[in-house]
């Protein structure tokens, strides 16, 4: 596009007091750009400025005033790139004068006086300057072909109503079920937990009528007794291959080489075409990922309800509870089989159980519960121990717990049941189940009753979690080259996730929707408002892909990394680092873009070695000149020039957090540039060495906290960054430059109030290791 | 720590409990704020927690066989503060209503008392040995010759009162000797077991030493006015409770004076008394202070939806309320010369008196004898109970 450029600077909220605007406007008229300044870009006048701008052919606007984080629409031009210098939060409310003094009468000629905070303004305005030169509007991707059908994995209570949800809104749903019958566990039940206020009482299974309701949607279509082969393509247009349960077809999805495979038997990496034919032999019978089925049907998008099994207890595993020992120690599955059955009787002889002990938490010194439990294990307790109840008017149910937890209205659920005479609750922990005559001892510690204490009991339950099933089996069988599954579920305790706190429904995969016991543990009432919000973000993928813009997190995003194919040398880093699986690569290595599947990160631009992967707002070069716009004072310049560092700092979370200290008035350090990046990830340590060579002192990356409470919005930028950065210091020791120079920084966003002393001890760091010896070259 | 405890939950007792007013205590999720805010909990061990888990678990030992139910002065304020509305101080006045029939024998009295169905029957008792044994010995007069203006003594002869009287207290008396002995026992067998004191046998003199200490805090009140709840309560059993020791000490000298008055030349010295004497003062201000306090009452508990009043209760201070209001009723009646009706007021004040003294063992009002031997034991025990 031919562009035509207008700079605008902001005097207000501080600016104009803090800087000197008319040098401001010179540095950007000195290099040629046509500069305008108002009180207030945007007040009425301001925008009435813009607008006549804009009018006048103007299709690049440099807006050097507050945050881009605020006011985004206000200076929101279609068809126009804006680049926002945020002067207010990073330059001037961080920095008062009072710490930074502005230059008196007589030093305003003094070329040795050091402005620290105008210096800094010159800087970040020259910086949009440098990138708004390098970028370009983007242009959307559209799919030949788009499938508006959904597809919905599981036929169970969650399965059911996204379809019904999802059809209700007009869209095609077809439903796999891999039974012969629909319903999945919702139909083994006696009863189940409470759906609808008051939330007292458990009610009837639901499932049945759910099941019935799918006749009065002709627009939905079941096919049970099926499971997905393969799931082929990308968001939009999959082609989608379906088949019995147990078959082996030549669709079936080939499963990456094992690591164990990659390599010869000296250890050593094997060449392409080596890899390639051990890939074909390991997947014999298999069609390779990029062949696609001429008999697939096609969908745009999938909900993924394929739920939970029980946990079952291994042979030996919680002995002390007698499990595997008494056949009147089970799980709380195996108790509800025994419900669902009839009354209540013991496994053993037949016999009534009419005191029966419901251990939540297997005890043994922590107070951890059993694995993949969760408040529905709590749930479930209460409502079990209300079927010995049921069943016996002289029945006795005892519920031992670490955690009892009854979430939101549930907690009026508790309280029902809590009622009952019957049924006797305490916190605890329980040593030992053992055998008495024909029945049970249950001995527990630290009860509420003050001591140790005992119960004869009939029968044990144990409060046995809910594994999902993509713990054992990919379910979604992607033709994918990263493989057919959720690559990085282990950081999501087995669920399929992608954020440990935001972003529900949305997995490691763009376009599949996880819902349900799949995706945490969950009720059934819990399940069918999950299903709505998978299906509503199924249907936000369709309505996103056929306009050609990022789904999620970036949504709307109309760019797309674009390869530069002619330089590539096949290394396939983009292809393993992608956190999506978005590219897959030919036999060469080659990678094969799905624009649809990419959530627009950039970490296959921070991986790639030859930096042929760009976006057309966001780019290697684009950013590589920001590093180069800023001024690097040397001793030409200043008999003791200030120090500079280069902090590439993470958009979703560290900027925020920068914002958010300025807002409060912390001061930062006033040597330090910071260049928000789309990810951590999508660093390419081009530009570290970009901001080393010219002599910059130190470089740093601020991004997401990794570790058991992940934060990135891309699953695995921050600790892909950190994974570089230390590779990165190898490289520094040979040109003679400490590796302490460029450093890690995680950081959540309400930390913002711990930033200032980050940076302070960082510039410590570096002022211990004195000046880049490479300034002034 | 306590050796471990097999629990076998009474599921009759947490039935029991709730009828007497501790429907609630299932509710309770130990939270321990009753037992934080109550002004008269001691330190170690202190209540109601511990009750409202054992009562909610069933476990009918612990607690009735415990003092510290017996502590709790149900001022309130742990049901006020209770988050879960489980009221704790219901709770615990209904522990002591099942401890009360535990405790008295017979037992199917004890029920009876307890039982609204069973009232017509327990009044009936009384009017049936009046009418009865008046009739046969010809001690009950309904045509007395009233020349000599009118008193009580003529209609209803003062040995048939006491031919009912005496015989109902010392039914009493040994229904609590009897309750006491193992009442004593299981106190102090909980607290050894539970940790609640150091001294391993009751001894009698130490015992009758810590009663003599508490007895000041009894007449005082020292523990209700401890409370921020229910302040009105105070007043209300402060009044009730010094004029039932006031109309005692009124009985016991005319009981004195009559049955002394039989040695005298005169011959026996009935009543009527003056206005003037200062007995009959004592005597009509005590009639007002029960006839008010236990007017509070009522309309307290009218007042107070959030506070059980079981049929325990109601029992109790309707039974005060019309004690008062027949005595001082037969007394006012007589002065206005209606005979008649001051005699029916009359029969009507001696069935509320043999109603209360046969029946005390088993009524709310045996409180009087439990927690008094529960706070002297506390003492005894260095509960720290007394401040």
């Amino acid at each position: 596009m031919s562009k035509k450029y207008g700079v605008y600077i902001c005097h207000g909220c501080g600016i104009g007091e803090s800087l000197n605007i008319d040098k401001l406007s010179e540095t950007a008229s000195d290099e040629g750009f046509a500069v305008k300044t108002c009180p207030a870009f945007c007040g009425k006048q301001g925008l009435e400025i813009l607008k006549q701008e804009v009018a006048g052919g103007v299709n690049a606007l440099v807006i050097a005033a507050c945050s881009p984080r605020v006011l985004y629409d206000t200076f929101r031009f279609d068809g126009c790139i804006v680049e926002r210098v945020n002067l207010r939060e990073q330059v001037v409310w961080s920095h008062p004068r009072a710490t930074w003094p502005a230059p008196t009468e007589e030093q305003k000629d003094d070329e040795t006086f050091i402005d620290h905070v105008q210096m800094m303004a010159s800087d970040y305005l020259k910086m949009g300057l440098a990138k708004v030169k390098k970028i370009d509007l983007p242009t959307a991707f559209k799919l030949d072909a788009l499938s508006r059908r959904i597809l919905v994995i599981g036929g169970g209570i969650t399965g059911i109503s996204a379809a019904i949800d999802a059809a209700k809104t007009g869209y095609e749903v077809t439903i796999v079920e891999k039974e012969a019958a629909l319903g999945g566990n919702a139909a083994k039940w006696r009863k189940q937990l409470p759906t609808e206020y008051p939330f007292e009482k458990s009610t009837a299974p639901v499932i049945q009528a759910k099941i019935k309701e799918l006749d009065n949607f002709p627009n939905i279509q079941v096919k049970t007794s099926t499971v997905v082969a393969r799931i082929a393509g990308q968001p939009g247009d999959f082609t989608v291959t379906f088949k019995k349960p147990g078959e082996k077809i030549e669709f079936d999805v080939p499963f990456p080489l094992p690591p164990e495979m990659k390599v010869d038997e000296s250890g050593k990496e094997l060449e392409a075409e080596q890899l390639h034919a051990r890939y074909l032999e390991y997947n014999q019978g298999r069609q390779d990922i990029l062949t696609f089925d001429p008999n697939g049907e096609k969908f745009g998008a999938v909900v993924l309800a394929a739920g939970w099994r029980p946990y079952q207890p291994q042979e030996g595993e919680y002995a002390h509870l007698g499990f595997g020992a008494s056949p009147d120690v089970v799980t709380n599955a195996q108790f509800e089989a025994i419900a669902a059955a009839g009354k209540i009787k013991r496994p053993s002889d037949g016999r009534e159980a009419k005191s029966v002990v419901f251990i939540q938490s297997p005890g043994q010194g922590n107070d951890q519960d059993f694995p993949y439990a969760s408040s529905v294990t709590s749930l479930v307790a209460l409502k079990q121990a209300g079927y010995v109840r049921e069943d016996y008017a002289d029945g006795k149910a005892f519920v031992i717990y670490q955690h009892m937890r009854t979430p939101g209205l549930t907690e009026n659920y508790y309280k029902t049941v809590q009622q009952d005479p019957g049924i006797f609750l305490t916190k605890g922990q329980v040593v030992q189940v053992s055998q008495n005559g024909a029945g049970l001892i249950v001995n527990a510690d630290d009860t509420l009753l003050g001591q140790p204490i005992q119960i004869k009991a009939d029968m044990v339950v144990l409060a046995t979690g809910m594994v999902p099933a993509t713990k054992d089996d990919p379910v979604i069988n992607l033709a994918y080259r990263q493989g057919p599954g959720f690559r990085d579920n282990a950081i999501f305790n087995d669920y399929a996730d992608s954020n440990y706190i935001c972003f529900p429904y949305e997995t490691q995969r763009t376009g599949i929707y996880a819902a349900g016991g799949i995706r945490r543990s969950m009720t059934t009432e819990e399940s069918m408002e999950d299903a709505a919000g998978a299906a509503l973000k199924a249907i936000q993928c369709l309505e996103s892909v056929n306009r050609g813009v990022s789904v999620h997190p970036r949504s709307g995003d109309l760019t797309y990394p674009d390869f530069f194919f002619q330089r590539c040398t096949q290394c396939k880093r983009c292809t393993q680092e992608c956190p999506f699986g978005a590219l897959d690569d030919d036999e060469r290595g080659t990678p094969k873009t799905n624009p649809t599947r990419c959530r627009r990160c950039g970490t296959c631009m921070g991986a790639c070695p030859e930096r042929i992967i760009n976006f057309a707002t966001y780019s290697i070069d684009s950013v590589s000149s920001m590093v180069k716009a800023i001024k690097v004072p040397s001793t030409d310049d200043f008999d003791e020039p200030p120090l500079r560092v280069l902090g590439l700092i993470c958009e979703n979370d560290a900027y925020p957090a920068l914002d958010i200290a300025a807002l409060n008035r912390l001061p930062w350090n006033a040597d330090v540039r910071f260049i928000p990046v789309r990810c951590l990830g999508s660093v390419n340590v081009i530009w570290i060495k970009d901001a080393l060579s010219k002599g910059m002192d130190g470089v740093f990356l601020m991004g997401c906290k990794h570790g058991d409470d992940y934060q990135c919005h891309f699953v695995k930028g921050s600790e892909l960054a950190e994974i570089r950065v230390k590779k990165i210091g190898e490289a520094l020791s040979s040109l003679a430059l400490e590796p302490e120079r460029v450093a890690h920084f995680e950081v959540a966003i309400d930390e913002y109030d711990k930033i200032p002393q980050m940076l302070q001890e960082f510039m410590g760091t570096i002022e211990g290791l004195g000046p880049n010896p490479f300034k002034g070259f | 720590m306590a050796e471990r405890m097999l629990i076998e939950p009474d599921l009759k007792f947490i039935k029991d409990v709730g009828i007497v007013g501790g429907e609630d205590v299932k509710k309770c999720y130990q939270c321990a704020t009753c037992s934080v805010v109550c002004p008269i909990s001691p330190d170690n061990k202190p209540f109601p927690r511990k009750e409202m888990i054992a009562t909610s678990w069933g476990l009918k030992d612990k607690v009735l066989k415990s003092a510290d139910p017996w502590l709790c002065h149900n001022c309130g304020d742990c049901s006020t503060r209770c988050p879960r509305q489980a009221k704790p101080g219901d709770v615990l006045a209904a522990i002591r209503a099942q401890a009360i029939i535990e405790y008295s024998r017979p037992r199917w009295l004890a029920e009876a008392v307890n039982d609204p169905k069973k009232l017509p029957i327990l009044i009936a008792i009384p009017v049936f040995l009046f009418l009865v044994v008046g009739s046969i010995t010809g001690l009950l007069n309904f045509r007395p010759d009233l020349s000599g203006g009118i008193a009580h003594y003529k209609f209803f002869s003062t040995w048939l009162v006491d031919m009912h009287m005496v015989p109902a207290a010392i039914f009493a008396v040994a229904v609590f000797a009897m309750g006491l002995k193992r009442f004593i026992a299981d106190i102090h067998q909980n607290a050894l077991d539970e940790g609640k004191t150091d001294k391993q046998t009751v001894e009698v003199g130490g015992f009758i030493q810590a009663l003599v200490r508490v007895i000041p805090t009894i007449l005082k009140h020292n523990k209700f006015s401890e409370c921020t709840e229910n302040k009105e309560r105070y007043v209300a059993h402060l009044l009730t409770f010094w004029s039932f020791v006031g109309l005692f000490i009124v009985t016991s000298i005319i009981f004195l004076v009559l049955y002394g008055s039989y040695l005298l030349p005169t011959g026996p010295l009935h009543g009527p008394w003056s206005q003037l004497n200062p007995v009959k003062w004592l005597a009509n201000l005590s009639g007002i202070a029960l006839i008010v306090g236990t007017a509070i009452m009522i309309k307290a508990r009218v007042n107070k939806p959030d506070q059980k009043s079981a049929y325990k209760d109601w029992f109790l201070v309707y039974l005060a309320f019309a004690l008062g209001v027949t005595g001082m009723g037969a007394q006012l009646t007589r002065l206005a010369g209606w005979a008649e009706v001051s005699f029916a007021v009359y029969f009507l004040h001696l069935i509320a008196i043999w109603f209360l003294i046969a029946y005390l063992p088993f009524t709310k009002l045996a409180h009087l004898v439990y927690r008094t031997v529960a706070m002297a034991y506390a003492e005894y025990a260095g509960r720290k109970f007394t401040p």
